[in-house]
Protein backbone atom coordinates (compact mmCIF):
# COMPACT_ATOMS: atom_id res chain seq x y z
CA UNK A 1 0.00 0.00 0.00
CA UNK A 2 1.42 3.60 -0.75
CA UNK A 3 2.32 5.98 2.07
CA UNK A 4 0.47 8.44 0.26
CA UNK A 5 -2.54 9.03 -2.10
CA UNK A 6 -4.12 11.80 -3.77
CA UNK A 7 -7.22 12.29 -5.17
CA UNK A 8 -9.36 15.26 -6.15
CA UNK A 9 -13.04 16.72 -7.77
CA UNK A 10 -14.48 20.09 -8.93
CA UNK A 11 -17.55 20.90 -6.79
CA UNK A 12 -19.01 24.25 -8.39
CA UNK A 13 -15.99 26.11 -9.58
CA UNK A 14 -13.76 24.83 -6.78
CA UNK A 15 -10.91 21.96 -6.74
CA UNK A 16 -11.23 20.03 -3.85
CA UNK A 17 -7.96 17.89 -3.11
CA UNK A 18 -7.81 15.06 -0.63
CA UNK A 19 -3.89 14.37 0.29
CA UNK A 20 -4.52 11.12 2.08
CA UNK A 21 -1.22 9.21 3.96
CA UNK A 22 2.28 10.64 4.91
CA UNK A 23 3.34 13.41 2.78
CA UNK A 24 6.95 13.99 2.44
CA UNK A 25 10.19 14.78 0.10
CA UNK A 26 9.94 11.68 -1.81
CA UNK A 27 5.95 12.00 -2.51
CA UNK A 28 5.64 15.75 -2.87
CA UNK A 29 5.34 15.09 -6.66
CA UNK A 30 2.25 13.70 -6.64
CA UNK A 31 0.82 16.63 -4.46
CA UNK A 32 2.18 19.55 -6.87
CA UNK A 33 0.90 17.79 -9.76
CA UNK A 34 -2.59 17.43 -8.53
CA UNK A 35 -2.25 21.77 -8.38
CA UNK A 36 -0.65 21.68 -10.91
CA UNK A 37 -3.47 20.50 -13.15
CA UNK A 38 -6.10 22.21 -11.52
CA UNK A 39 -4.52 25.75 -12.13
CA UNK A 40 -3.38 24.43 -15.71
CA UNK A 41 -7.50 24.24 -16.23
CA UNK A 42 -7.90 27.59 -14.45
CA UNK A 43 -9.40 26.43 -11.30
CA UNK A 44 -7.96 29.39 -9.53
CA UNK A 45 -10.04 28.27 -6.42
CA UNK A 46 -8.16 25.50 -4.47
CA UNK A 47 -9.65 23.77 -1.06
CA UNK A 48 -7.10 21.33 0.20
CA UNK A 49 -9.23 19.00 2.70
CA UNK A 50 -6.72 17.64 4.90
CA UNK A 51 -8.94 15.18 6.92
CA UNK A 52 -6.79 12.04 5.68
CA UNK A 53 -3.86 13.83 6.10
CA UNK A 54 -1.49 12.88 8.65
CA UNK A 55 1.53 14.02 8.32
CA UNK A 56 3.01 16.96 6.56
CA UNK A 57 6.92 18.35 5.63
CA UNK A 58 8.48 21.85 4.46
CA UNK A 59 7.93 19.76 1.20
CA UNK A 60 4.74 19.60 0.71
CA UNK A 61 3.93 22.92 2.87
CA UNK A 62 6.40 24.32 0.30
CA UNK A 63 4.28 23.34 -2.73
CA UNK A 64 1.20 25.14 -1.16
CA UNK A 65 3.77 28.52 -0.31
CA UNK A 66 4.67 28.32 -4.17
CA UNK A 67 1.32 28.68 -5.97
CA UNK A 68 -0.89 30.61 -3.77
CA UNK A 69 0.24 34.00 -4.75
CA UNK A 70 -0.62 32.98 -8.17
CA UNK A 71 -4.22 31.66 -7.70
CA UNK A 72 -4.73 34.63 -5.84
CA UNK A 73 -3.29 37.27 -8.28
CA UNK A 74 -5.70 35.29 -10.76
CA UNK A 75 -8.69 35.93 -7.75
CA UNK A 76 -8.88 32.65 -6.60
CA UNK A 77 -6.99 31.28 -3.14
CA UNK A 78 -6.08 28.15 -1.55
CA UNK A 79 -7.66 27.08 1.00
CA UNK A 80 -7.37 24.36 3.67
CA UNK A 81 -9.43 22.89 5.69
CA UNK A 82 -10.27 19.55 8.25
CA UNK A 83 -6.76 18.70 9.60
CA UNK A 84 -6.33 17.11 12.25
CA UNK A 85 -4.59 18.12 15.14
CA UNK A 86 -0.96 17.05 14.93
CA UNK A 87 -0.97 18.32 11.25
CA UNK A 88 -2.10 21.91 12.09
CA UNK A 89 0.49 22.15 14.40
CA UNK A 90 2.82 22.11 12.14
CA UNK A 91 1.66 24.23 9.74
CA UNK A 92 1.17 27.19 12.42
CA UNK A 93 4.85 26.44 13.98
CA UNK A 94 6.20 28.06 10.62
CA UNK A 95 2.93 30.84 10.99
CA UNK A 96 1.38 29.73 7.73
CA UNK A 97 -1.86 29.66 9.78
CA UNK A 98 -1.37 33.72 9.77
CA UNK A 99 -1.01 33.80 5.79
CA UNK A 100 -3.96 30.83 4.63
CA UNK A 101 -7.28 30.06 5.63
CA UNK A 102 -7.62 27.22 7.34
CA UNK A 103 -11.37 26.35 7.70
CA UNK A 104 -13.07 23.95 10.54
CA UNK A 105 -14.75 21.79 7.24
CA UNK A 106 -15.29 21.57 3.57
CA UNK A 107 -19.02 23.01 3.88
CA UNK A 108 -17.46 25.70 5.45
CA UNK A 109 -14.32 26.69 3.36
CA UNK A 110 -17.31 26.44 0.47
CA UNK A 111 -19.43 28.52 1.57
CA UNK A 112 -16.11 30.69 2.22
CA UNK A 113 -15.09 30.70 -1.64
CA UNK A 114 -19.23 31.77 -2.14
CA UNK A 115 -18.74 34.86 -0.04
CA UNK A 116 -15.50 36.02 -1.97
CA UNK A 117 -17.31 35.96 -5.14
CA UNK A 118 -20.37 37.45 -3.76
CA UNK A 119 -22.07 34.34 -4.54
CA UNK A 120 -23.67 34.11 -0.86
CA UNK B 1 25.70 15.06 29.75
CA UNK B 2 25.73 12.75 26.70
CA UNK B 3 27.39 9.97 26.66
CA UNK B 4 30.33 9.65 24.01
CA UNK B 5 28.89 6.65 22.63
CA UNK B 6 25.33 6.75 20.85
CA UNK B 7 22.56 4.26 22.47
CA UNK B 8 21.02 3.32 18.71
CA UNK B 9 22.84 4.29 15.41
CA UNK B 10 21.51 3.91 11.96
CA UNK B 11 22.78 4.00 8.69
CA UNK B 12 21.10 4.77 5.40
CA UNK B 13 21.72 5.44 1.83
CA UNK B 14 20.52 8.94 0.73
CA UNK B 15 16.98 8.04 -0.60
CA UNK B 16 13.80 9.95 0.17
CA UNK B 17 12.24 6.30 0.11
CA UNK B 18 13.79 5.75 3.30
CA UNK B 19 12.48 9.16 5.47
CA UNK B 20 9.49 7.64 6.23
CA UNK B 21 11.49 4.12 8.07
CA UNK B 22 13.55 6.67 9.80
CA UNK B 23 11.05 8.88 10.81
CA UNK B 24 9.46 5.70 12.12
CA UNK B 25 12.08 4.77 13.99
CA UNK B 26 13.11 8.14 15.76
CA UNK B 27 9.39 8.60 16.94
CA UNK B 28 9.70 4.98 18.30
CA UNK B 29 12.58 5.62 20.55
CA UNK B 30 11.45 9.54 20.97
CA UNK B 31 8.12 7.73 22.65
CA UNK B 32 10.27 5.17 24.24
CA UNK B 33 12.06 7.81 26.22
CA UNK B 34 9.24 9.38 27.57
CA UNK B 35 8.38 12.28 25.15
CA UNK B 36 4.57 12.53 24.83
CA UNK B 37 3.30 11.70 21.35
CA UNK B 38 3.02 14.65 20.06
CA UNK B 39 6.55 16.13 20.76
CA UNK B 40 7.64 12.63 19.61
CA UNK B 41 5.84 12.98 15.96
CA UNK B 42 7.56 16.70 15.95
CA UNK B 43 11.11 15.42 16.52
CA UNK B 44 10.67 12.71 14.16
CA UNK B 45 9.82 15.82 11.58
CA UNK B 46 12.66 17.37 12.54
CA UNK B 47 14.84 14.57 11.39
CA UNK B 48 13.14 13.97 8.29
CA UNK B 49 13.94 17.29 7.58
CA UNK B 50 17.47 17.68 8.27
CA UNK B 51 17.73 14.26 6.33
CA UNK B 52 15.83 15.53 3.45
CA UNK B 53 18.19 18.99 3.32
CA UNK B 54 21.16 16.34 3.17
CA UNK B 55 19.93 14.60 0.51
CA UNK B 56 18.78 18.10 -1.71
CA UNK B 57 21.20 20.18 -0.73
CA UNK B 58 24.48 18.66 0.34
CA UNK B 59 24.47 15.35 -2.02
CA UNK B 60 22.21 17.03 -5.16
CA UNK B 61 19.57 14.32 -4.95
CA UNK B 62 22.37 11.47 -5.34
CA UNK B 63 20.91 8.37 -4.09
CA UNK B 64 24.24 5.95 -3.10
CA UNK B 65 25.42 8.37 -0.92
CA UNK B 66 25.92 7.76 2.93
CA UNK B 67 24.14 9.43 5.67
CA UNK B 68 24.16 8.23 9.58
CA UNK B 69 21.79 9.16 12.28
CA UNK B 70 22.70 8.64 16.06
CA UNK B 71 20.59 8.79 18.53
CA UNK B 72 21.90 9.93 22.39
CA UNK B 73 19.72 9.35 25.11
CA UNK B 74 19.89 10.59 28.90
CA UNK B 75 17.57 11.35 31.42
CA UNK B 76 16.61 15.13 30.49
CA UNK B 77 16.61 14.65 27.14
CA UNK B 78 17.31 13.22 23.66
CA UNK B 79 20.41 14.65 21.64
CA UNK B 80 20.17 13.69 18.03
CA UNK B 81 23.36 13.53 15.45
CA UNK B 82 23.52 13.22 11.50
CA UNK B 83 26.67 12.63 9.25
CA UNK B 84 26.82 13.06 6.01
CA UNK B 85 29.47 14.71 3.27
CA UNK B 86 28.72 16.81 0.06
CA UNK B 87 28.29 20.27 -0.06
CA UNK B 88 28.53 21.70 3.46
CA UNK B 89 24.84 23.23 4.51
CA UNK B 90 23.86 27.16 3.58
CA UNK B 91 22.15 28.02 6.49
CA UNK B 92 20.49 31.38 6.65
CA UNK B 93 21.17 33.00 9.90
CA UNK B 94 17.57 34.60 10.57
CA UNK B 95 14.27 33.86 10.49
CA UNK B 96 12.29 33.43 7.74
CA UNK B 97 9.91 35.86 6.23
CA UNK B 98 7.01 33.85 5.12
CA UNK B 99 5.31 36.90 3.01
CA UNK B 100 8.45 37.71 0.98
CA UNK B 101 8.99 33.88 0.42
CA UNK B 102 5.50 33.98 -1.09
CA UNK B 103 6.22 36.66 -3.37
CA UNK B 104 9.71 35.41 -4.24
CA UNK B 105 8.27 32.00 -4.76
CA UNK B 106 11.12 30.50 -2.70
CA UNK B 107 10.71 27.42 -0.23
CA UNK B 108 14.01 27.38 0.63
CA UNK B 109 14.38 27.87 4.30
CA UNK B 110 11.25 26.18 5.34
CA UNK B 111 12.61 22.99 6.29
CA UNK B 112 15.52 24.35 8.52
CA UNK B 113 13.04 27.07 10.59
CA UNK B 114 10.76 24.18 11.32
CA UNK B 115 13.85 22.12 12.79
CA UNK B 116 14.53 25.33 14.45
CA UNK B 117 11.41 25.77 16.19
CA UNK B 118 11.07 22.21 17.06
CA UNK B 119 14.26 20.98 18.96
CA UNK B 120 15.68 23.26 21.76
CA UNK B 121 19.22 23.28 20.09
CA UNK B 122 20.47 22.97 16.77
CA UNK B 123 24.14 23.04 15.61
CA UNK B 124 25.79 22.60 12.39
CA UNK B 125 29.40 21.85 11.85
CA UNK B 126 31.64 20.42 8.57
CA UNK B 127 35.28 19.44 9.36
CA UNK B 128 37.20 17.79 7.06
CA UNK B 129 34.28 17.18 4.37
CA UNK B 130 32.00 15.63 7.06
CA UNK B 131 28.82 17.49 7.95
CA UNK B 132 27.06 17.38 11.11
CA UNK B 133 24.48 18.24 12.72
CA UNK B 134 22.98 17.90 16.21
CA UNK B 135 19.69 18.05 17.77
CA UNK B 136 18.85 18.34 20.86
CA UNK B 137 15.20 18.13 22.87
CA UNK B 138 15.14 18.44 26.38
CA UNK B 139 12.06 16.70 28.35
CA UNK B 140 9.98 19.02 29.55
CA UNK B 141 9.64 19.09 33.48
CA UNK B 142 6.01 18.27 35.14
Amino acid sequence: MRNFQVRSKVVNDVAVIYPKGHLDAHNVGRFEKEIVKHIGDHNFKILINGRDLNYITSAGMGVIMGYVDEVREKGGDIKLCSLNERVYEIFDLVGFTEIYDFVSDEQAAMAKFSHVLGKA
Amino acid sequence: MFSEKPEFSIAIPSQTQLLKMVVEITRHIATLYNFRPADAQKISLAVDEAITNAIKHSYDNREDQDISVEYFLEAEGLKIRLTYSGTPPDLIDHEINLCSMIKNKSKGGLGVELIRRIMDSVAYKTVDGINTCEMIKWQKRA
